[in-house]
């Protein structure tokens, strides 16, 4: 496709994503530290290396959402030199689809019944699922599984973003903290964003496709552009 | 002529399509006493409302362009606009909104927000218009002014605050509880006339308490006064919460929600409270206007009646009575008898009569003051032009009008009609900036383009009714465009020396993409290799090149051209063998320069029950457009979508096939793209044939 060093260059590539489907990923932080941004980060990659996204966005506006997308391909295509830059924002538009819903019209269902739509009418055939903005603290375990099956099903990779709060002192022996904590088994690879003094935000990546880490790798978000950056 | 500009509103009532607003400015013309009977818009007496005072708008049941109307409410002069609701007539709402102070944001009360009530926002939000939201049709099934109001936060980002609580809702809807007097308002007599005041409800009142609550919380961001009242939790005085209602209102910080049904005659009369108490007057907000004496600086318009005139002619109108041009001041005064000059042209104008509407009826006035909205006759300008006072060369900064993006041939079936038909054109381009026309040199065709298609239909029939003219109407067509996308040289040499004067010239440089504009000409021309004089000569002869690209016969925008190199003969150079070099050297270099096909693409939005969102999105999809995303709540969902508009030809009709007649849809232009190989393959195909047909 002609994005090879697009998607070498990318700081996200010491993460093992390139890895097939199944997996499910989650991004946790406190409110306002770039959950969003890391995940539509995520997507933009995924949509490089050629294949398609749907970005669920629980409780936000597509404008909103499309917007985050348009930031964040602005700010690659400053850093990086690209020939026809219109042909990546077209070629980025029609790998993507947002998908926006209000809090309570999001469950399985719907969501298999919308993705069927897509697939069975050769409409879109998503690889990757973002969810962005579910409520962990009121789902169960038996509500993430399910999802869980339905990725595995359709042959799709899944990535959640979840809020932490300063308050809820709850941890997983992973390290895993609340909402998330009893539900970290269910993701192959789970990246903590942690404010640091220096006013960047590490990426400190709890597990990588099944490894515990111990040692995040160096990554930090930019606190201008929310742009992933090696330190 | 009342001076006291604090007592003005202008104010512009839009919304979406079918949501009640002619009915709305029905009933206000009734309460302000301006029209002493009710008509329906498709009531069975024949008559139609008011406001619709052109035939067509009669039978369709829509309002096409905004006529002005003037009334008095409680010591308050008010003019209103009504605005269209189809996003085709955009253009008209624009231009509404560009000379109103205040706006009254009309939603049905069962419909929501729809896609209709986003682009019209969007339009308020761009001239920073204060809104008022009033949720029409509570009388309705399905009515549920809770969820609207909750719509208004969510999809229009609007920090909407409840005024008022209904009493009962659907056919229970018997009146309101106005949460600032903390009163229950019952509207009395057939007309809804009698306002009658009681008590709350009992079984109301927690939920008026509560809604109260959050009224305050909202709107005490506004006023350190009320905050500290509330503080003291004593009394609070109305006065100081309409105070910081209307605070809160101008800052575009808080929209006021009001409810009721105008069918209904319920809650017209407090919205006409609300108008007079938290929308604009004309002091309050602050416009601008450009200075041409000093290279276009911004200046702010006084609005004092002291200084020189500045007016803006934001709408022509050619009625039964002659040619009428609504104007609004912004300073000084407008009288009888006045010298104007149009700051445009430069021209001087006397101030014949000046009258006021009422829809189709009007009142003579001697003068009027500044802020007003108010018409004249017999001047001639186009819609946007600015006028002043001798003396002064001020312009209201330009509006932002959107190229055509469809067009369609014309033919008059007889000498008659062509000779009406030209009248029509010659009137509708100088109404409305976004309708062109041109003849077609080639094949002699009177071509008209505009917004959409239902635009252009719209014309074609006040063509018919308003000046009897027939036409032939072809089929629509796209306004396709060609551009570059690749340097390219040319060197051109125009020779014919055979016999009798001679020709000579020869053009050499390169044309190149142009990010923004349509054209441009560079001369690096040095030595004199081409004379002076024939430099304009060959910018002519580009300028003529791209009238017509050599695809598809679509204008060439988005192009410069430089010329570096040339040669001329003493005697058998001239204008037009330059000109012919500069075509002949067009073509060759645009060959070169990788030209592609434009097309215009819309953004498309489709809504209807969740159940048709599968469908829909096939079908967005079979039209090559490209699925932006998608909106749910509960059982409604909305499909937005990028669409070539050569695809969306009948899509209306395809879509009530799809879902029963539920979901509808509007659009609205985005931007050109360049078409896929296989569409452009087709295309050059089409024009080739066409070509040797010809």
């Amino acid at each position: 496709m002609g994005y090879e060093p697009l998607i070498q260059q990318n700081p996200l590539r010491v993460l093992d994503m390139s890895r097939e489907n199944n997996q499910m990923g989650l991004v946790m932080a406190r409110a306002g530290l770039g959950k969003t941004a890391l995940l539509v980060q995520i997507a933009l990659d995924a949509i490089l290396r050629g294949r398609r996204v749907i970005h669920v966005s629980i409780g936000e506006s597509i404008d909103k959402t499309k917007k985050w997308y348009d930031d964040i391909l602005a700010s690659i295509l400053q850093e990086h030199s690209v020939t026809r830059p219109h042909e990546l924002i077209d070629m980025v538009a029609r790998h993507r689809m947002i998908m926006t819903f209000k809090v309570a019209a999001f469950t399985r269902s719907r969501l298999e019944e919308r993705l069927n739509d897509l697939v069975l009418q050769d409409i879109f055939r998503p690889n990757c699922l973002i969810v962005d903005g579910f409520d962990f603290e009121k789902a169960d375990r038996e509500a993430l599984e399910d999802i869980k099956n339905l990725m595995e099903n359709m042959g799709m990779q899944a990535w959640f973003s979840a809020i932490c709060h300063r308050s809820d002192p709850r941890i997983s022996p992973a390290g895993v903290p609340a909402p998330c904590h009893e539900l970290d088994d269910l993701f192959d690879m789970i990246i903590l964003l942690k404010p640091e003094h220096d006013a960047t935000i590490q990426l400190d990546i709890i597990r990588n496709y099944g490894e515990q880490v111990t040692d995040g790798k160096g990554l930090r978000l930019d606190p201008t552009t929310m742009m992933v950056k090696e330190m | 002529m009342k001076k006291d500009l604090t007592n003005v509103r202008n104010i512009g009532i839009s919304a979406h399509i079918d949501s009640g607003k002619t009915t709305l400015t029905e009933r206000i013309l009734f309460y302000t006493q301006r029209i002493h009977a009710i008509h329906e818009v498709r009531g069975k007496d024949g008559v139609g409302a008011t406001m619709d005072s052109m035939e067509l708008e009669k039978e369709r049941g829509i309002t096409i362009q905004s006529a002005a109307t003037y009334c008095t409410w409680k010591d308050c002069d008010i003019n209103i606009i009504d605005t269209p609701g189809h996003v085709d007539f955009t253009i008209e709402v624009e231009r509404a909104l560009r000379v109103l102070d205040g706006a009254v944001l009309i939603l049905c009360s069962v419909g929501g927000v729809q896609s209709q009530s986003i682009t019209v926002n969007r339009q308020m939000t761009r001239y920073k218009v204060p809104r008022i939201a009033f949720i029409n049709k509570c009388d309705r099934t399905g009515a549920n002014p809770f969820r609207v109001t909750q719509q208004l936060r969510d999809k229009l980002d609007l920090n909407a605050v409840m005024l008022q609580l209904p009493i009962g809702l659907e056919s229970d809807l018997a009146g309101m509880i106005d949460l600032v007097s903390m009163k229950a308002i019952y509207f009395d007599g057939d007309q809804g006339d009698q306002i009658r005041h009681a008590e709350i409800p009992a079984e109301l009142k927690d939920e008026a308490d509560a809604k109260r609550e959050e009224l305050l919380d909202a709107v005490s961001m506004f006023s350190d006064e009320l905050m500290e009242a509330m503080l003291e939790e004593g009394e609070i005085p109305e006065a100081m919460i309409h105070d910081a209602i209307r605070k809160g209102t101008l800052s575009l910080e808080l929209t006021p929600v009001m409810i009721g049904s105008a069918y209904k005659n319920k809650g017209v009369q407090l919205l006409l409270d609300a108008v007079t108490a938290y929308l604009p007057c004309p002091t309050d907000v602050e416009n601008t206007a450009l200075d041409l004496d000093r290279n276009e600086s911004e200046v702010v318009v006084s609005n004092n009646p002291a200084d020189p005139l500045v007016a803006l002619a934001f709408k022509l109108e050619d009625g039964r009575y002659g040619q009428l041009t609504y104007i609004r001041t912004y300073q000084g005064v407008i009288q009888k008898g006045d010298t104007i000059i149009n700051s445009r042209t430069g021209k001087k104008a006397k101030v014949g009569r000046l009258v006021r509407m009422h829809a189709n009826e009007m009142e003579e006035i001697e003068g009027t003051g500044s802020g007003d909205i108010v018409a004249l006759f017999g001047i001639d300008c186009a819609s946007g032009d600015t006028f002043c006072s001798p003396g002064l060369n001020w312009s209201m900064s330009s509006m932002h009008v959107p190229a055509p993006v469809i067009s369609l041939a014309i033919r008059p079936v007889d000498n008659k009609a062509q000779i009406n038909m030209s009248k029509a054109l010659n009137r509708f381009t100088k109404e409305d900036p976004t309708f062109k026309t041109y003849v077609d040199h080639e094949t002699n065709e009177t071509i008209i383009s505009g917004m959409g298609e239902l635009h252009l239909e719209v014309y074609i029939e006040r063509m018919k009714r308003e000046y009897k003219a027939e036409v032939e109407v072809g089929a629509p067509q796209v306004a396709y465009r060609e551009t570059v996308t690749q340097r390219a040289e040319f060197d051109y040499t125009h020779k014919k020396q055979t016999g009798g004067s001679g020709q000579y010239g020869r053009v050499a440089g390169f044309i190149e993409p142009l990010a923004e504009g349509e054209y441009e000409f560079v001369d690096q021309i040095v030595g004199g290799v081409i004379p002076r004089e024939y430099i304009p000569s060959c910018d002519k002869g580009f300028q003529k090149s791209l009238e017509k690209g050599t695809l598809t016969g679509a204008p060439i925008t988005g192009v410069r051209v430089t010329i570096n190199d040339g040669s001329f003969h003493a005697v058998d150079s001239s204008d037009i063998a330059f000109q012919v070099a500069a075509i002949n050297a067009f073509k060759q270099g645009y060959a070169k320069a990788a030209p592609v096909i434009m097309e215009p693409i819309m953004k498309v939005a489709v809504e209807g029950p969740s159940e048709f969102q599968g469908a829909v999105m096939g079908s967005l999809n079979q039209r090559r457009g490209v699925i932006i995303g998608t909106f749910e709540e509960g059982n409604y969902t909305v499909v937005e979508a990028e669409m070539p508009l050569a695809e969306m030809f009948g899509y209306s009709t395809t879509l009530r096939s799809l879902t029963q007649g539920k979901a509808e849809f509007t659009m609205e232009f985005a931007t050109y793209k360049q078409v896929p190989k296989g569409v452009a393959d087709e295309l050059i195909k089409a024009f080739a044939a066409q070509k040797k047909d010809a």
